[in-house]
């Protein structure tokens, strides 16, 4: 996890100020997992449950709500912290992005 | 996504990866299942090793900022070539699991599930494989390995259509990737 030891060093990039729209530093970042026809949907639900430590019942609505209605958010928290998370999904074939939690 | 709760449907007791009572996993395939594994896996690394920037591969790198091409292009400056050691060191892993007949660790077994679904992603990106595809008939579920004759325990495979065999070869991946997940979520 190289990047991520870099992020932590260089404390720096991470805090720079974003002008004009100080509000966004207390919006957490959203990781989202979108539908595709190719992963399985048992696989889906094991690597939720594997990465994020849900359970099955929860892990298995996240699925579901992936599959149908073709997103879902599966984490949340700092912008290093979905970033570890959206690399962790990437590393397990899913696809995943980032954003800022929109109110 | 593909696969639409098959897995529920379970009337074989033993597939080919199975978890064992100690904890630890056996892949229980056949000599040509292997050898078609292998060739698929030793591709799947020439292709990598050559590229990453084929079409085939796209869904194996994927945006990590969908609305912030700048964020996107830093994040990939920074995380693709670790994503790639991992895709190739998973690979590294399966081949060697795959040419084994001992019992493999956790560790390996995951390595083995990730490889099988790159292959799957990159197959399935091929055939542009839409939710649309997925009819009863193409769920590989345990009870019917697709490409697999279960009497002959055989692979067949016509050999003068190119997207009839990738076709039947993702199904086969779809049916041992099922059966990997149903393994490793006993140890959940």
């Amino acid at each position: 996890m190289g990047y991520f030891q870099l992020v932590n060093a260089r404390p720096a990039e991470v805090l720079e100020p974003d002008v004009g729209d100080a509000t966004k530093f207390d919006k957490p970042w959203i990781v989202i997992v979108w539908n595709d026809p190719i992963n399985l949907m048992s696989y889906v639900t094991f690597v939720f449950q594997k990465l994020f430590g849900y359970s099955l019942e929860k892990a298995t609505e996240l699925m579901l709500d992936v599959h149908h209605k073709g997103r879902a958010v599966v984490s949340n928290g700092s912008r290093e912290r979905a970033e570890f998370d959206v690399y962790r999904l990437h590393e397990h074939g899913l696809w995943a992005t980032m954003e800022h939690e929109t109110l | 996504m593909g696969n639409h709760g098959a897995r529920d449907i379970v009337t074989i007791k033993k597939g080919p990866v199975v978890r064992t009572k100690n904890g630890a996993y056996k892949l229980a395939l056949p000599k040509d299942h292997r050898e078609v594994l292998t060739h698929l896996i030793t591709q799947l690394r020439d292709s990598l090793l050559n590229t990453t920037d084929d079409a085939s591969l796209r869904r194996l790198f994927p945006t990590a900022y969908h609305n912030d091409a700048k964020k996107d292009a830093e994040y990939q400056r920074l995380m693709r070539e670790e994503l790639l050691a991992s895709r190739l060191s998973s690979i590294e892993i399966s081949l060697s699991v795959i040419a084994r007949h001992d019992e493999l660790s956790e560790a390996e077994i995951d390595a083995f599930a990730r490889s099988i679904n790159s292959l799957r992603l990159v197959l399935g990106t091929t055939l542009d494989i839409a939710e649309s595809d997925y009819g009863a008939q193409n769920i590989p579920d345990k009870t019917s390995a697709g490409s697999v004759d279960e009497k002959t325990n055989s692979i067949e495979i016509e050999q003068d259509d190119e997207e009839p065999v990738q076709r039947e070869l993702y199904e086969y991946l779809g049916w041992i990737l099922e059966w990997t997940v149903g393994a490793q979520s006993e140890a959940l």
